[in-house]
């Protein structure tokens, strides 16, 4: 942050917006401060914002975007910067409005269950604020250590543990959102259900910051399970490892997490920060979590045990204390970065399957691997069909780059083309525009800004994000993604 | 009245058995006066284009249930039904989701899971009668939305029809999804103003292993009890699917106890659906009674709950007014709200029956009497939730009614972006015109 109390700016904008936010530490406008805003955990693509702001406190915020509004400027709202697919990057220059230090956990009702935060507020704060009354915030991103709750709700972020629990709009219960013309809009008052209208709560929350900027969040809080029990189980071959996943769900359990990860994954993590022993030589492992009530939980695991058993499995066992499922979640969670030990770059992907897919899918994504020359990694939140291939590559080697990207999106076809999806919790943003085509029509895709022109109608807020434009042809396309990586 | 050459094009689509003057009127409105029964997603699209081309407006019909919620005109130019359109499209159950028509009513559905050891986790009203696609389009839930959540967790992907016949899908066939905006939510609880839902996929959830019911009932009736047991129930570990209080009357109703008395289920496997209710027998209040009923008692018990509101899809009125008000507010003010609204029986001379969540924050009050009585009382039921900080829509009025009581109570500060979505999506006002709030 900037000390100097003068904005020292010709640009009359600089200066009122500076003006609005209480002066020269809470905006930055200078080439060498922006740089660090120039992209969000998406970093193929890169634009520098004209400024970035950081308001306090709504007023602010709707202060800005009203000036913006009025003066034609772009605007965009951004959290931690941990988004995967490119949605808080200023493609047009944008103004940044960062939520950074909106981050107050206004209240905590724990009697029903719900609390009040900033956007700003940090995930994981959430659920340590309230632990130690036996409470917890379920969405858990792998980045909910850094990343805010306005960005889960941006984003609408998912997690391990939503096979049982759901994503971040299965848990948002009130917003209070600044509209692009700079009005305050409260939707959910006081977190009461199914407030009459249209449900915007549900609309808003995933619609990438497109729609509005929100500016306080009530969220669902829940009570801890009494119990927990986690298996770990390795497979000498993937199709026994995913019939098992589809055999413990058919048994009739409902895991709070059940999380898979391939032979070059497991070669990631355990030659990243926190290796835990799992074999070299095996296929498959398969991270499997069971929560409730402690009475019911010996029985749930005798029998993902028994299913594991008659699928093949190597080795199977429940954890033997807290400290080893903490040591096997911190194995998982970390594993998309883990894949910098083996790799000197390498590209997530995040396409989403029905479960019942899931060994034709990996074949596929196998073949893909091969016929590009590049390592595949596979990563996945298996009881949800949720699959991040990630694809390994030298971004030094050229042409390698624009070969990882390509790969990266057959994988997202190969989802789509049986019947599922291509982005389960990192957003489509800038990275997979043109590949909302392989899910929808340009009906579809039409009827969805139809919905943006309500909330958003001159598109000055977080404008080329989400949709592809409607008629770039392939060519274009190859030609925007070289230049994205150059 | 409807031009003789409209319906003349009309009959260009369907067969004659599907397309016919409506004889019968409804005690309800949301009718029409042709009704249309289409069998496929094409003769739906068809009815729409045509409607929506030729200044035609259009009510949308599932099982009947949900005829006295909302709505200012007695018929539309055509009644759509959809009891024709049903039948499963595909379910996978190694995916636990299943794909349906919107006609289809959801008992048959459940039984259909049910060989699967499958099941919807929604707990609508009137099973029997009430189509997915109605639950859905009026966002209904019962007690056990604590446990269960409500369609708009339940529902993952949608095919709707638009007035102008072009089919938009949203979400997909997968659990998670976040690619693009989520429209399902957008047409979830619309009351059919936006489109007609042609296809629902929904997940499922296993059968569970074992379930029980336990009734804790407070013969002293004193609010504060009440409210300190569900709090103490909300804090501790177990993990009931409702939590629902019932006024006397409804709890003397279903199971015979005159007082105030939280239904209490249990869903999950044995050994712990039993330590649980251990656990509420061991935090029992002084004075409480605690009755635990077996599996079947149970099931009778839900039966008789979910037929206790009035049914819109009855021909005729029954000789007391009938109406339904559901009401949201914070969790536990649930309590208050139920213990507000009965003190309206004396003074307007009803008979209130009555629930509310204390896990989730809704209830609904059901009120008989002479027909100005219900009136007056549902405008006092809605002060009792304004009062509370909350809200009250009236779910069930007969048609007569709806233009004394208003339906949806005052527009919300956002009601321009309401507006804006209807009017983008629908901007000749064709489907289900004046049903939903602000007249939308």
């Amino acid at each position: 942050m900037r000390t100097k109390d003068r904005v020292k700016s010709q640009d009359q904008h600089i200066l009122n917006l500076a003006e609005i936010v209480g002066g020269s530490r809470s905006i930055l406008y200078q080439k060498e401060d922006l740089l660090a805003y120039d992209c969000d955990g998406f970093t193929i693509h890169k634009h520098l914002p004209k400024a970035v702001v950081f308001p306090k406190n709504t007023q602010e915020v709707a202060e800005i975007v009203k000036y913006c509004s009025e003066n034609n400027l772009p605007f965009l709202a951004r959290g931690a910067g941990t988004g995967l697919s490119g949605g808080a990057i200023p493609l047009n220059g944008e103004i940044i409005i960062s939520m950074v230090r909106m981050k107050k956990l206004i209240s905590v009702d724990l009697e029903n269950r719900r609390a009040v935060v900033e956007p700003g507020f940090v995930n994981l704060k959430l659920t340590n604020s309230i632990s130690d009354k036996g409470y917890y915030y379920a969405p858990d991103p792998s980045s909910q250590y850094c990343c805010t709750i306005g960005g889960n709700v941006a984003e609408n972020a998912g997690g391990a543990h939503c096979l049982k629990y759901g994503v971040t709009t299965n848990h948002i219960l009130g917003l209070e959102v600044v509209m692009p013309n700079g009005e305050i809009v409260e939707i959910g008052k006081d977190g009461i259900p199914d407030a009459p209208g249209y449900d915007l709560l549900g609309l808003i929350t995933g619609s990438e910051g497109t729609l509005g900027i929100v500016t306080k969040i009530t969220v669902r809080v829940l009570k801890n399970p009494e119990g927990k029990q986690t298996v770990l189980a390795y497979f000498d071959r993937v199709e026994d490892g995913s019939q098992a996943v589809s055999d413990i769900i058919s048994a009739g359990i409902v895991p709070a997490a059940l999380e898979m990860m391939d032979k070059t994954a497991i070669e990631g993590v355990e030659a990243a920060a926190f290796p835990v022993g799992h074999p070299k030589d095996i296929e498959a492992v398969l991270l499997i979590e069971v929560d409730g009530i402690a009475a019911g939980i010996g029985e749930q695991i005798d029998q993902i045990l028994e299913v594991c058993r008659k699928r093949n499995v190597r080795e199977v066992r429940a954890a033997g204390s807290e400290e080893e499922r903490a040591r096997w979640w911190a194995n998982r969670k970390t594993g998309f970065g883990a894949m910098g030990a083996i790799s000197p770059d390498y590209l997530v992907q995040d396409g989403v399957i029905p479960r019942s897919k899931l060994p034709e899918v990996l074949s596929r994504i196998s073949q893909i691997s091969g016929e590009s020359g590049l390592r595949i990694a596979n990563i996945f939140h298996a009881g949800d069909g949720n699959l991040h291939p990630l694809v390994l590559f030298d971004a030094r080697i050229p042409g390698e780059s624009e070969k990882a990207l390509e790969a990266g999106s057959q994988c997202l076809k190969v989802c789509a083309d049986v019947g599922g999806t291509i982005t389960g919790e990192h957003g489509v943003g800038i990275e997979k525009r043109e590949e909302m085509r392989f899910v929808f029509t340009e009906e579809e895709i039409a009827a969805q800004t139809e919905i943006r022109e309500v909330f958003n109608p001159h598109n000055l807020l977080n404008a080329g994000k989400l949709f592809p434009s409607p008629s770039r042809c392939a060519e274009v396309k190859k030609e925007m993604k070289a230049q994205a990586i150059s | 009245m409807i031009a003789a050459e409209s319906i003349s094009a009309l009959k260009t689509y369907f067969r004659e058995d599907q397309i016919s003057k409506n004889e019968v009127s409804s005690p309800f409105g949301n009718s029409g006066e042709m009704i249309i029964l289409p069998e496929t997603e094409n003769e739906i699209a068809a009815a729409l284009k045509h409607a929506d081309l030729n200044g035609l407006t259009i009510n949308i019909m599932g099982g009947g249930t949900k005829r006295g919620f909302g709505g200012l005109n007695e018929k539309a130019d055509l009644l759509l039904s959809l009891e024709k359109y049903t039948g499963i499209v595909e379910h996978t159950p190694g995916d636990m989701t299943v794909t349906v028509r919107s006609g289809i009513r959801f008992k048959d559905l459940q039984d259909y899971l049910a060989k699967h050891n499958q099941k919807i986790s929604l707990d609508p009203f009137w099973p029997q009668n009430a189509t997915i696609g109605g639950i859905i389009a009026a966002n209904e839930s019962g007690p056990k939305r604590l446990g269960y959540g409500s369609a708009r967790d339940a529902v993952i992907g949608l095919r709707t029809v638009y007035p102008d016949g072009k089919i938009i899908r949203s979400g997909g066939r997968v659990v998670k999804n976040v690619a693009g905006y989520d429209m399902n939510k957008l047409f979830i609880g619309s009351m059919g103003t936006l489109g007609v839902i042609s296809e629902i996929t929904l997940k499922l959830r296993p059968i569970p292993k074992c379930e029980s019911l336990v009734l804790v009932s407070f013969p002293a009736g004193n609010l504060e009890d009440i409210k300190a047991f569900a709090v103490k129930v909300l804090d501790s570990m177990i993990e009931p699917v409702s939590l629902e209080l019932l006024n006397p009357s409804l709890s003397d109703r279903l199971a015979g106890i005159n007082s105030y008395t939280i239904a209490m289920s249990f869903e999950d496997v044995e050994s712990s659906v039993r330590y649980q209710e251990t656990f509420v027998g061991n935090m029992l209040p002084k004075d409480a009674k605690l009755s635990i009923s077996t599996k079947e008692k149970a099931d009778l018990f839900w039966e008789r709950f979910y037929r206790h509101i009035p049914n819109g899809a009855d021909k005729d009125l029954p000789i007391q007014t009938e109406a339904s008000m559901k009401i949201g507010t914070v969790n536990l003010d649930a309590v208050r709200v139920l213990k507000d609204t009965d003190l309206l029986q004396d003074k307007f001379n009803v008979k209130i029956e009555s629930h509310g969540g204390l896990g989730h924050g809704l209830s609904q009050v059901t009120i008989r009497g002479a027909e100005p009585d219900v009136a007056d009382a549902a405008v006092h039921v809605r002060e009792t939730a304004e009062r509370a900080g909350g809200y009250a829509v009236a779910k069930h009025l007969p048609f007569e009614l709806r233009k004394k009581v208003d339906v949806w109570g005052n527009k919300p500060s956002h009601f321009f972006l309401l507006q804006g979505i209807k009017t983008k999506v629908d901007p000749n006002k064709t489907l289900s015109p004046n049903r939903f709030i602000g007249g939308i």
